[in-house]
């Protein structure tokens, strides 16, 4: 056995062996992962929730070419049905019976938009058509269809925006049918669909990468520099330097013990995410696991950075707890970042984690990415490069090497 | 046939700004022989250990290991050299045969883990986690992962510092044991009981120099034909200790040990005797001796080795 695995070997066991350690970097993740996906694992669900929206067309069908308004009712009709068995449809039209009186259905579906039983009611006014026509025509206004809203409900807001871009869609196809637009521009209304890849969106999806790259970030911030400065103060490591073993096979050897020990954190919280929770983000693709590797080593990076700043491990614990809340919260590991503060936002920009969350989760296709592609690997990698260069300078092994 | 040297150190020096922690030092160490440094802490023993293990670097003079000089002892002298920190640890978690077998892991050439374990005795704790050891199995273990190479030069840095009597005596017998398997140790210690029993030379450091240095022996035949009485001197007033002094001479009083010392060993002992007569002191715990290098370092200091 050589020097370098038996230091890797020792440093993954005795981070698993050590109980602060192994509740921090393992049962931890872990935990959080379970907790996170219990409570907040609707927001998901929320979205795959089917919408109880009323549906009126006041219109006067005529059958013909510019018959606009069956059009958006087809529209909403299609979203209305399901394209396989085992996905629920976005919209639950509800309609007036067959002689009901349009009037009396209005004021009906607008006490159930009022106290939340509809999460909105869709009218197509009469004279649409005729409307619509002059608008194309350049001898009107746009043709207006009135949508009501109960303020402030989630599900009314979110239909709301569906229904927007569905009417979106009709209008760009109603302009492309009379020639005013051009096709290649018309979004679709298969772009309105929350969510990634054509499949529904799951928190814990969204939640599982970042959870692996919050562990890899404590392994690397608190793990690296406690076994550097513990090991320099209790001169376990001074032990190591009056043997053949130099710095740099050391430093192989801990920094494959490091990356043995993320492997283990990715594995439990894998089998834990896609056993457990239903996970479907496809992380062992080898896209992703280019990117973990690409993260633990850049927490490793951090790690060594802080070793060599601190003189003690307890003044190293400190510096690890001050960047440990910015980096993490402000790198959108739990939750998406949304409009910040300028101040907060450029802690976000400079912040590695952002990049690397961006990138893991883009290349995972969970989100759409936030920041240029390049900038994903980029920034972690110049981060990497500053840290190694300021630990080489500045790394004290305990002896006068 | 001129003896064998395995390591020669000449004029060592190691400068901490103006602390001159090791000042100049010089000794030579014969094959197969226990080479001692001796003195008070803070003497530079340990620096200049430190210096010859290879974690410090020499602030001038010239080191000469296994027949070469040396700038810095590199990895070729320290395939060949074993090592007991003085204040070294070893990973908390990690079972004794995993920090064996992990230094083993560091050599080119080591011994079979079992083999270790046997020659320090912790076959039987193999299993335990270090942070559950004992301090003298935590000792063995130290002398264990020093001997894992099969080293033909030892530093032994304050070995039995913090040890039972018990331990220290099978540390002792460990040393004597090395020694005739043909190794060359250095050890450095303040107990001159310890460099007396083990060292075949000795060279007693203070404030950074080697202020005299030869065999036990040799060291000791220089203070003469003196002979030391001591006796316990607890509750003795210092009209009494007064008298003493002008009836025998040479007398000290310290740790409440009254001692005398003597050329005339019959004569101060009848002087003795007739003085505590008068005097009505006991005399507990009366001890004649012949000097020690303790002797040695106070005659040249003026002070105990444990001060």
């Amino acid at each position: 056995m050589s020097g370098i695995t038996a230091v890797a070997r020792t440093y993954l066991v005795t981070n698993l062996r050590e109980r602060i350690t192994l509740f921090w970097f393992l049962v931890f993740p872990l935990f959080l992962l379970t907790i996170l996906t219990l409570i907040f694992g609707g927001l998901g669900s929320d979205l795959e929730t089917t919408f109880a929206v009323g549906l009126v067309n006041s219109a006067r069908a005529n059958g013909g070419p510019t018959d606009f308004s069956s059009m958006v009712e087809r529209a909403f009709v299609h979203l209305s049905s399901s394209d396989s068995p085992d996905r629920r449809p976005l919209f639950r039209l509800h309609r007036p019976a067959d002689g009901e009186d349009p009037r009396a259905f209005l004021d009906r579906e607008k006490d159930a938009v009022r106290i939340g039983d509809r999460a909105l009611l869709i009218e197509i006014p009469a004279g649409f058509n005729e409307a619509l026509l002059a608008s194309v025509g350049g001898a009107g206004p746009p043709a207006a269809i009135a949508i009501s809203v109960s303020g402030g409900r989630i599900s009314s807001e979110i239909a709301r925006s569906i229904a927007d871009q569905v009417i979106a869609g009709v209008n760009e196809r109603i302009l492309t049918v009379v020639g005013r637009f051009d096709p290649s521009q018309a979004l679709t209304v298969e772009s309105a669909r929350v969510g990634s890849n054509g499949r529904d969106f799951l928190y814990v999806d969204f939640l599982l990468p970042g959870v692996v790259l919050m562990a890899f970030f404590t392994a690397g911030l608190f793990g690296v520099p406690g076994t550097i400065l513990f090991g320099r103060e209790r001169k376990i490591l001074k032990r190591y330097w009056v043997t053949p073993l130099e710095t740099r096979r050391f430093l192989a050897g801990f920094s494959l013990g490091h990356l043995a020990l993320c492997a283990t954190q990715f594995v439990a919280l894998y089998l834990l995410g896609r056993f457990a929770f239903g996970a479907r983000v496809a992380l062992l693709s080898p896209l992703s696991l280019a990117f973990l590797a690409l993260a633990a080593s850049v927490f490793l990076a951090f790690g060594f950075l802080i070793s060599s700043l601190a003189r003690t491990a307890n003044a190293a614990m400190a510096i690890a707890n001050i960047l440990n809340l910015p980096m993490m919260f402000l790198g959108g590991l739990f939750f998406p970042i949304g409009e910040l503060p300028a101040i907060l936002r450029a802690v976000m920009l400079a912040n590695p984690v952002t990049y690397l969350a961006d990138g893991l989760r883009t290349a995972l296709g969970v989100t759409t990415p936030m920041v240029p592609c390049a900038a994903t690997i980029a920034v972690p990698v110049a981060w990497a490069v500053v840290c190694v260069v300021v630990a080489a300078r500045r790394l004290q092994w305990g002896a006068e090497q | 046939m001129a003896e064998s040297i395995t390591l020669r150190v000449t004029d060592l020096i190691k400068h901490y700004g103006s602390v001159r922690a090791v000042d100049g030092v010089s000794f030579s160490v014969p094959t197969a022989s226990v080479f001692t440094l001796l003195g008070p802490n803070g003497a530079g023993k340990t620096t200049t250990l430190e210096i010859l293990e290879g974690i410090r670097r020499p602030g001038g003079g010239s080191i000469e290991v296994f027949g070469e000089r040396r700038l810095r002892i590199d990895r070729a002298v320290k395939e060949r050299m074993g090592v007991l920190l003085q204040d070294g640890n070893f990973e908390p978690e990690l079972k004794v045969r995993e920090v064996i077998g992990l230094f083993a892991s560091f050599f080119r050439r080591s011994l079979p883990i079992d083999a270790v374990l046997e020659r320090v005795a912790l076959k039987e704790k193999e299993s335990a986690l270090v942070r559950t050891l004992s301090g003298g199995q935590r000792q063995r273990l130290a002398v264990g992962v020093a001997l894992v190479n099969d080293p033909e030069l030892v530093f032994l840095d304050e070995p039995t510092t913090g040890l039972d009597p018990q331990a220290r005596r099978a540390m002792w017998s460990l040393v004597s044991e090395l020694k005739d398997s043909g190794k060359t140790i250095i050890l450095t210690t303040h107990y001159m009981e310890e460099a007396e029993t083990l060292s075949d030379h000795v060279s007693i450091m203070d404030h950074g120099r080697v202020i005299v240095d030869g065999t036990p022996r040799e060291l000791t035949a220089g203070l003469g034909e003196e002979t030391f009485i001591e006796f316990d001197g607890r509750g003795l007033s210092d009209v009494q200790l007064a008298s003493l002094d002008a009836r025998c001479g040479a007398m000290r009083s310290d740790d409440d040990l009254v001692s005398l010392e003597t050329a005339d060993f019959a004569g101060a002992m009848d002087r003795l005797i007739s003085w505590a007569k008068e005097a009505g002191v006991p005399l507990r715990d009366i001890t004649v001796r012949q000097p020690n290098l303790e002797d040695v370092f106070l005659s040249l200091t003026g002070r105990r080795l444990r001060e």
